[in-house]
């Protein structure tokens, strides 16, 4: 299967989506800029150090959010914490090699991952701790757009 | 019942795009079918809202994969098994009844269909008749037919979510007329992905999308998007031009037709202006 392939697929069939009615935690990443936002569950297994056993996610957003959290989130699955952070660190740090407008949408989702698993170490301590959201920073304009914006008189 | 509901709710989508993937008669049946099954959801619904009780529209993702459309026929008629077993969650026996007796005629239309191959449906090949498109053109159309077909969807979930929770008969003209037109695009645009080979059920809606408490921001957010959706329809129609000249007469007459829903949605926000 080719990049392509795998990406229609991720479209046609996105994997891991849909609440999850017993997640141990939710986050959320939210784009202020259009009110798209995206929730990850997650279900935890605590062996010698928290494993994300199942995870799943729902977004109000386009096609890209959703192949976005169809990759992130089958990557995530049966990492620990510590391979979950990593990823989200290796999928912020390639934002600035993609168009904004994907860049956003991926930025979405790793922070929506960062939001569940936060919320879940929070919730360690206080078992009514609410969900968090993180906002993100990515800029969706695409280019073409924020040029001929700039050429508006 | 809320499985129950949740079920129907599937096999609506089930029976309405194994409509998309018939090329033959069949697939004005299987139309006919979903259309049923659609009103059967609505019943339920109508029940839930009769008794108090809460309930949303989630469901389980809808494999369709198949190569031949008896396949499909077959789970479609699993899904119907299934639901009858659970009619007796709804203690409304009018409803349950009047379900029960259109399976019993569904299922024995179902059983002998003609089998098609559908395996073109899937093949994500992403052409279209005999139409040449550039690659441009193709990924444009292929982005354009996923956002819209889970967009219509929306729409028509939302508005009859909207419909069934209010008793103001102005209103429920409007909501109805644009779930109606909802249909219709959903329709068009399955019909060109199940010919693109991309064909795809779409994903389940967030609740707070269709339970919102505001209905006047509610509109003015949708007019707002029907001018998003109708300078997509014009940028694809400028991009796929080139290819062809069907395509882009095609999305001008849905651009065009984004002025109506807008017309209806300004005449919902004024009435509840007015109120």
């Amino acid at each position: 299967m080719n990049a392509d392939a795998q990406l229609m697929e991720h479209m046609m069939n996105p994997k891991n989506y849909g609440e999850m009615e017993d997640s141990d935690a939710i986050g959320m990443g939210k784009n202020p800029q259009n009110g798209e936002k995206v929730a990850i569950y997650i279900k935890v297994e605590e062996e010698n150090e928290p494993i994300i056993k199942d995870i799943s996610f729902q977004a109000i957003g386009c096609t890209t959010t959703i192949v976005a959290g169809s990759i992130i989130t089958s990557e995530a699955k049966g990492l620990t914490f510590t391979r979950a952070k990593e990823l989200i660190s290796v999928t912020l740090g390639m934002l600035d090699n993609i168009p904004p407008e994907d860049a956003a949408c991926s930025e979405m989702v790793a922070l929506a991952l960062q939001a569940s698993i936060d919320t879940y170490i929070e919730r360690q301590k206080d078992r009514d701790f609410p969900m968090i959201s993180y906002i993100i920073k990515t800029d969706c304009t695409p280019k073409e757009e924020e040029r001929r914006d700039e050429n508006t008189i | 019942m809320k499985i129950l509901f949740k079920e129907v709710h599937e096999l609506f989508l089930a029976t309405q795009f194994a409509g998309f993937m018939s090329k033959s008669r069949n697939r004005q049946e299987l139309y006919e079918f979903a259309n049923i099954f659609f009103k059967h959801f609505t019943w339920l619904e109508n029940d839930f809202i009769k008794n108090g009780i809460t309930y949303n529209y989630n469901i389980n993702q809808i494999p369709i994969k198949v190569t031949k459309l008896s396949q499909m026929l077959n789970n479609i008629i699993q899904r119907i098994e299934s639901i009858e077993d659970k009619l007796s969650s709804c203690r409304d026996g009018d409803i349950t009844h009047r379900m029960q007796s259109d399976f019993n005629y569904i299922k024995l239309v179902l059983q002998n269909m003609e089998d098609e191959d559908v395996s073109s449906s899937f093949d994500t090949k992403r052409d279209y008749l005999d139409i040449k498109l550039s690659n441009e053109a193709r990924d444009a159309l292929t982005l354009f037919l996923f956002e819209e077909s889970y967009k219509e969807y929306e729409l028509i979930m939302v508005y009859n979510y909207s419909k069934a929770n209010s008793s103001d008969a102005f209103l429920n003209r409007i909501f109805q007329i644009l779930i109606d037109e909802s249909f219709f695009h959903l329709r068009s645009f399955g019909q060109m992905m199940s010919e693109m080979g991309i064909l795809a059920v779409p994903r389940s809606i967030m609740e707070e999308v269709y339970k919102f408490n505001d209905l006047k921001q509610f509109l003015k957010n949708g007019i707002a998007e029907e001018i998003g959706a109708k300078e997509e329809c014009k940028k694809l129609a400028n991009t796929i031009s080139s290819s062809s000249e069907y395509f882009a007469s095609f999305f001008t007459f849905i651009n065009n037709q984004e002025n109506y829903h807008i017309a209806l949605m300004e005449e919902a926000l004024n009435y509840i202006n007015r109120l």
